[in-house]
Order: structure tokens, then sequence, then C-alpha cells
């Protein structure tokens, strides 16, 4: 009978490793079920599942536009809302890029300027054409391509707790390769106890943050990332108005938060912006709250996680006002 | 709750090794990320020193082999005694048994920003610590 009580699952999706843990009496069907949602939000969003509605939108870019779910619609809308608030910082048409990248890590050698120059005007998020009345999404121009890889993973994130809540699970933790969602407390009560990575020390942790009911998403310099022929360090999180990985001091932002969907935007909005312009930024999400790492190692940690991060042996911290 | 714990801490610990260049061929690597890899309970553990063994997919490029010492009832060393892989002659799988022994001390549930997928080497791991476990 025990054994129904708590139901734990790892499966592949959205091009990462992925556990459940659940606790409560429909533990095994709360997961199964959680399982075959993410791989219907896959279905919806990614850009390298030829069927997708985003695959579908950027096959068609500069073409005509095209009929998508509401929830693609809602996504798409979040994303330009995003890109909106803090121009520079986040552009979910930023796939030409990221491609270009991504050959660049398969063949260890930093892309050359003049094919970053070529793309670079293809990343626009104003060209992404949303009709409400319609329910379409449109690209304005040949070779655009939306890539929702910096906020997919968040959306899901929601949606496993709401799929969670309709098994009457009222403790949950799921980590969607790195990005972490928790449903309620632990069962015994007490707060669910996150580790965050050490950005340099594989192995390491730079402390943990207490959550219940939040998401923990951190974003960093250290992940896909690779070093070129001459030794640079490239890393993932591009910069979509420079076309180059983003250099803003900060190599680790972590942001917890009710909303797992803002959680990961946040997390690369930040890393983009850097220190000053993203704590401003964030200032404008009740409830959400900030761990950021400088290339010094230093730790700053916002008000709010004063009491509920404990950082690891060795790292010395700064309490934001 | 700290044997799930840890299983969760190993799990998220399969980014460790992402740098390591042996995916080339997509259907070896597709078959490497629909490998399952079961929850150990680390609670429940004999002492003894146990061999591990992953076959390595379907071209056996990550076939491995570790041996796991467990006393006090806590792994306390791992070592790989054989690897198909070339990579493994650097030093990625040390740092990702560290995590697994590390993994039974840190007072956490799960990590956040560890991503990336290496699991062949957990996998050996794995195999080795069920027949460490007991009832």
């Amino acid at each position: 009978m025990e054994n129904r009580l708590v139901s734990q699952m790892t499966h592949c999706a959205m091009d990462t490793v992925m556990t459940h843990k659940a606790f409560g009496l429909n533990a095994e069907d709360s997961l199964e079920s959680v399982h075959r949602e993410i791989a219907r939000i896959e279905k919806l969003l990614s850009r390298f599942l030829p069927d997708s509605e985003i695959s579908r939108v950027n096959g068609s870019a500069g073409t005509k536009s095209e009929k998508v779910s509401r929830e693609t619609y809602d996504v798409l809308s979040d994303a330009v809302e995003f890109s909106r608030c803090l121009p520079g910082c986040f552009d979910m048409t930023i796939a030409p890029l990221v491609t270009l990248w991504r050959a660049a890590k398969e063949s260890l050698a930093q892309p050359d300027s003049s094919s970053i120059k070529q793309v670079l005007p293809l990343v626009n998020y104003r060209d992404l054409i949303l009709d409400p009345w319609e329910m379409t999404a449109g690209l304005g121009n040949v070779g655009q391509s939306v890539d929702l890889g910096g906020i997919g993973k968040g959306f899901a994130g929601d949606r496993i707790q709401e799929v969670l809540k309709g098994f009457d699970i009222s403790s949950a933790c799921s980590n969607l390769g790195g990005h972490v969602v928790t449903l309620g407390a632990k069962p015994d009560g007490s707060l669910w106890h996150v580790g965050i990575q050490h950005p340099r020390q594989e192995t390491g942790l730079i402390g943990s943050v207490s959550v219940v009911n939040q998401t923990l998403v951190t974003s960093g310099d250290y992940q896909r990332c690779f070093t070129d022929s001459q030794g640079k360090r490239h890393h993932h999180i591009l910069n979509p108005r420079t076309g180059y990985p983003a250099e803003s001091k900060l190599i680790s932002v972590s942001i917890v938060s009710d909303k797992s969907l803002v959680a990961d935007a946040l997390s690369t909005v930040l890393f983009v912006a850097g220190m000053e312009k993203g704590l401003e930024f964030l200032k404008s999400f009740p409830q959400t709250e900030a761990i950021l790492v400088d290339d010094d190692l230093q730790v700053f940690v916002t008000q709010g996680l004063r009491y509920r991060f404990r950082a690891d042996k060795g790292i010395a911290v700064t309490i934001l006002d | 709750m700290i044997g799930w714990v840890i299983a969760l801490t190993v799990l998220a610990v399969l980014g460790i090794a992402g740098g390591i260049g042996w995916s080339r061929v997509s259907k070896e690597h597709h078959e490497a990320r629909s490998l399952p890899l079961n929850a150990v309970d680390f609670s429940k553990l004999n002492d003894g020193t146990y061999h591990g063994m992953y076959g390595g997919g379907m071209y056996t490029w990550r076939a491995n082999e570790c041996q796991v010492t467990v006393s006090s009832g806590k792994v306390t060393d791992i070592q790989l005694v054989g690897s198909s892989d070339p990579g493994s002659k650097n030093t990625q799988h040390k740092a990702l048994y560290d995590r697994v022994i590390q993994a039974q001390s840190l007072q956490v549930d799960t990590i956040s920003g560890a991503t990336l997928t290496s699991k062949a080497y957990l996998q050996a791991v794995e195999n080795a610590l069920g027949q460490a476990q007991h009832e």
C-alpha cells in the first residue's frame, strides 16, 4: 500500500533528462499523465519536431500565418511580452542565431562575423504577427524562425503543476534538466531544499534555497558551452542584439518564482541584461527572487531569499536591498 | 526519504559529463537518451565491493564497468575498471563518480542548473548498487 503513495519517474524530453517525484494516492497515475503532458507540449512547441505548431509557423515564415492552438498562442504572446519589456535581452525569433552557434559548437570554431551579421536582421520579435481573432501566428520574413528554448520548459512546469493538482497530489517535485518545479511542501511538511549548481566546480553547489510551491530555474554560462581552437569559451545564452554569447559579467542567474514560465524567461533575461538592469526589471515581478553569481564568483541574493538561501561552505554572499 | 533524495540528485548529476564528445551517431545517441535509470535507495546498502556493468548501446561504444565500494552503509569509492569509450581517458567520469559519493551527504532534494546528459556511466553504478541493496 505504501508503495502506491509515492511514485518516481525519469524520462528524456525537450533535449534533457527529467525526473519527477509525486506523493499521494494517485502518484503513479499522476506521473504518467505528467509524462504524456510534457510530450504533448513538446509536440506543440519544439522547433525540432517537424510536425509541431512552431515548426509549421517557421516553415511558413515570410509566406503566411498558421493556425495555432490557444496554448501555443499564449506562450508566443508571453514571449513577445518579455521581449518588449526589456528589449535586446530576450527574443524568441533567435533560432537562426542559435542554429549558427550550434554548428559552431560542432566544429569547435566561432562563427565568422559576416555570418552573424547576415542572420542578425532575422532576429526580431516585432516580425512575429499574432492575430488573436483568427488565432494565428506568422513570421514576416523568409528565413525567420521561432525558438522557444528560453520559455518552453517554463510553460511545461506550469502545466505539470496543473496536471498534478488534477490528481489531488499536494506534494511533488520535478526536475526538468535543472529546471526545478515544486508543488506544495514535502510530505512531512518541511520545505524542499534545492541546490544550485556551482558555475565553476562540476561537483559543487553555491548553496541551497528552500522553496514551497515554487520553481527554481538557473541559467549559467557553464551549460552547453564549448571552447574554440583559440581557447575561448563560448556559452549558449546569446545576446539577440549582438549575436554573440551574452557578456554581462553574470555567470549564473537563478530565479525563484510562483510561475515556472516567468522563472524560465527571467533567468535568461537577467543573464543577458546584467545585474543592474536585470534587478530593476525584476522589481516588476512580485514574489519573484533571484540569486546572481558574477564573474568574480561573488554571490548576490535578493532580500526575499535572505532567510531561505543557505550558502555552501566558503561561498561569500551579499544580500541585496 | 534521503534515499530518493539522493537518487534525484544522482539524476541531476547526469549533466556533468556532457563534454565528452562521444555521441556523434544519432542512433546511438538516441538510444543513450532513452536509457532508464532506476532509483537506488542509498539508505539500504550492504557493505562490500560490487562490480557494475553497462553493455553500452547498439555499437557498445559506451560499454563500461565500474567497481563500487560500500562501507558502513555508504558508497565510499567508485572506480572505472574498464570502458570502450575513448573519452574515458579523460577524467570526466571521475567528476560524475565524486558527485554520486558526495550526493549522499548533500542535504538537498534536487539540484537546479545541472543540465546535459550522460547516463552510461551512471548505468553501471546503478547496476552495482542494485546488487548492494538489501530489502
